[in-house]
């Protein structure tokens, strides 16, 4: 497959700050890729190294196979954008903006703007200063998606957007996708992505952290078990087994999380006066707040 | 080229141009209407033919009450180039670094500009207020003529280009600061130091022998300075503003190039 993004130890410092540091992305045509950090983990730096709103410290960056910076032009050509901090022109109404935007990119289908104006009931004849939070994240979406771009590089997109419309958004991304557009879509909605995404990317500090498909991600996301025991147990004997992460006692027994065999475990607690017992894989939830937390969680895989 | 940078910009501009023209015009007809009462005010003109003082801090030489002394010492010498200052100087701050502030910047850089492509055409932005701007002068001084304001059409006509320019040279002024640092109040007040400074470069150059030479580092020498509505704007003045311009633009296109917007 082609790779639309493709990052190779991109590198943004401010200073003595570190924004990202040696990024090493991959996006492939078609795909909804879900790239998820708290706040201030590097997202937006990652985002606007992209589309050469400012310059890489090292590393490079390319999208559709072109230099984000030496190509910028050619590349925004190709990009619909929503930004993090969307800031609409107040005095401007949503048509007015629709217009500018249309010429700026050399004209667009009128066709796919009503359709998009009438599927999420986007006012566009009233000055956009009058408008909600959540109204005016509509009138953003419908800039960047109107030009059907090949690629739509999303920012937290669904800020200020109620349940009904977050769901009709997360509808067009699929079918975005499926008619071969790429999505790059920055969230720090574990529910988001997870919903929509075919692969997620998780940054902490502006290191990648993860990078997998979803089902990949939630597989190998540890094993949580949960046991019964006859009698007090010790959780230190449990805590020593190899691939035991984390111990914890609760009333009647213990829970045990696990990154790998559970066999051992299992024979220990089978020896241990074992009642019952539980096993599942930590929810990505889970998964994710240990990325968030553990420094010295590694690359989960490619 | 398609202008819609150009067109966007003067949109938002509209209001501040059709308000500080209207104010112009308002304040050049007053003065016009008022020199016939004054024209013939000796002790107006005795304030300034003993103390070159008095006439360097109004910044004129001559007489107060000829036509160009009195257009002068009211408008050209200085209420016209600080207006326009004001006009320009604010432009030249917002267009690149405020707007960066207000996070508009980054809207507009998302779809396919380059930045030498936004440089310019907020330039022409900038050139156009100005113009506007001039050409109320312009004309509500031509209507003096209909109040013995006698003053030469061609005299006047370059003198008033001449602000113009000098108003455009220091709008790129602060857009080069701003297009550096994306410090829109920096842009501003590094604009308004050296337009001050410039200033008095030019109007005390007569009073303090160690400011003559460097009074030809002043935009405002070469433009209003040395009684250009009496002699006319020089070839070299022309060349030393709309020169110092063009190395402006091209400076705010570099620095725009460079930055990282924020």
């Amino acid at each position: 497959m082609t790779a639309v993004i493709q990052t190779h130890m991109l590198t943004k410092r401010y200073g003595a700050a570190r924004g990202i540091d040696e990024l090493d992305l991959r996006v492939d045509a078609g795909q909804v890729f879900g790239f998820l950090g708290p706040n201030g983990a590097g997202k937006s730096t990652t985002i606007r190294t992209l589309l050469d709103f400012q310059r890489a410290s090292s590393g490079t960056a390319e999208l559709f196979g072109l230099d984000s910076r030496r190509d910028s032009l050619t590349i925004r050509q190709r990009v619909g954008y929503v930004p993090g901090d969307l800031r609409l022109f107040d005095a401007l109404t949503g048509a007015q903006h629709l217009d500018w935007f249309s010429r700026a990119r050399g004209g667009h289908d009128p066709a796919v703007s009503a359709s998009l104006i009438d599927r999420f009931s986007i006012a566009v004849d009233r000055p956009v200063r009058e408008l909600s939070t959540g109204n005016r994240q509509k009138v953003g979406l419908l800039l960047a998606f109107m030009g059907e771009p090949e690629l739509l590089i999303l920012d937290e997109p669904t800020s200020g957007l109620d349940p009904l419309v977050q769901a009709e958004f997360e509808a067009l991304v699929r079918e975005t996708a499926d008619r071969g557009h790429t999505i790059f879509l920055s969230s720090h909605s574990l529910d988001e992505v997870q919903r929509i995404a075919d692969r997620v990317a998780i940054i902490r500090d502006g290191r990648l952290v993860a990078a997998d498909t979803v089902e990949h991600l939630r597989q190998s996301a540890p094993r949580i078990m949960t046991i019964q025991f006859d009698r007090s147990v010790d959780p230190a004997v449990f805590a020593s087994l190899p691939d035991v992460a984390k111990v914890r006692a609760t009333d009647d027994g213990l829970t045990i999380e696990i990154n790998g065999d559970i066999r051992p475990v299992l024979e220990r607690a089978l020896t241990s006066g074992l009642v019952d017992l539980t096993v599942r894989h930590a929810d990505l939830d889970e998964l994710f707040l240990t990325y968030y937390r553990d420094p010295d969680t590694e690359v989960a895989s490619t | 080229m398609n202008a819609e940078i150009l067109s966007l910009d003067l949109t938002f501009r509209r209001k501040s141009i059709i308000g500080y023209s209207i104010g112009m015009a308002v304040y050049v007809l007053v003065v016009v209407a008022l020199y016939p009462a004054f024209k013939d005010s000796s002790s107006l003109d005795a304030l300034t033919a003993d103390s070159s003082g008095v006439a360097a801090l109004l910044g004129i030489s001559g007489s107060l009450t000829s036509p160009t002394g009195w257009m002068n010492a009211n408008l050209y010498a200085n209420f016209f180039p600080l207006l326009i200052l004001m006009l320009t100087i604010g432009y030249g701050a917002a267009c690149i670094a405020g707007q960066e502030h207000d996070g508009h910047l980054e809207l507009v850089m998302s779809l396919p500009f380059t930045r030498s492509r936004v440089v310019a055409q907020k330039t022409l932005c900038l050139i156009v207020q100005a113009l506007i701007f001039a050409v109320v002068v312009l004309a509500c001084t031509l209507i003096g003529r209909g109040f013995q304001l006698s003053i030469d059409t061609t005299d006047l006509a370059t003198t008033t280009a001449a602000v113009m320019v000098l108003g455009i040279d220091f709008g790129l002024l602060a857009m080069v600061v701003g297009a550096a640092t994306g410090n829109r109040g920096l842009a501003i007040g590094a604009a308004a130091a050296v337009a001050a400074a410039s200033y008095l470069a030019s109007s005390m150059a007569p009073l303090v022998s160690w400011l003559s030479p460097i009074r030809y580092l002043s935009l405002f020498y070469w433009s209003v300075g040395n009684n250009q509505l009496e002699h006319g704007v020089a070839l070299g003045g022309a060349a030393v503003l709309i020169g110092t311009g063009a190395a402006l633009a091209a400076l705010a296109i570099h620095n725009f190039k460079r930055h990282d917007l924020s």
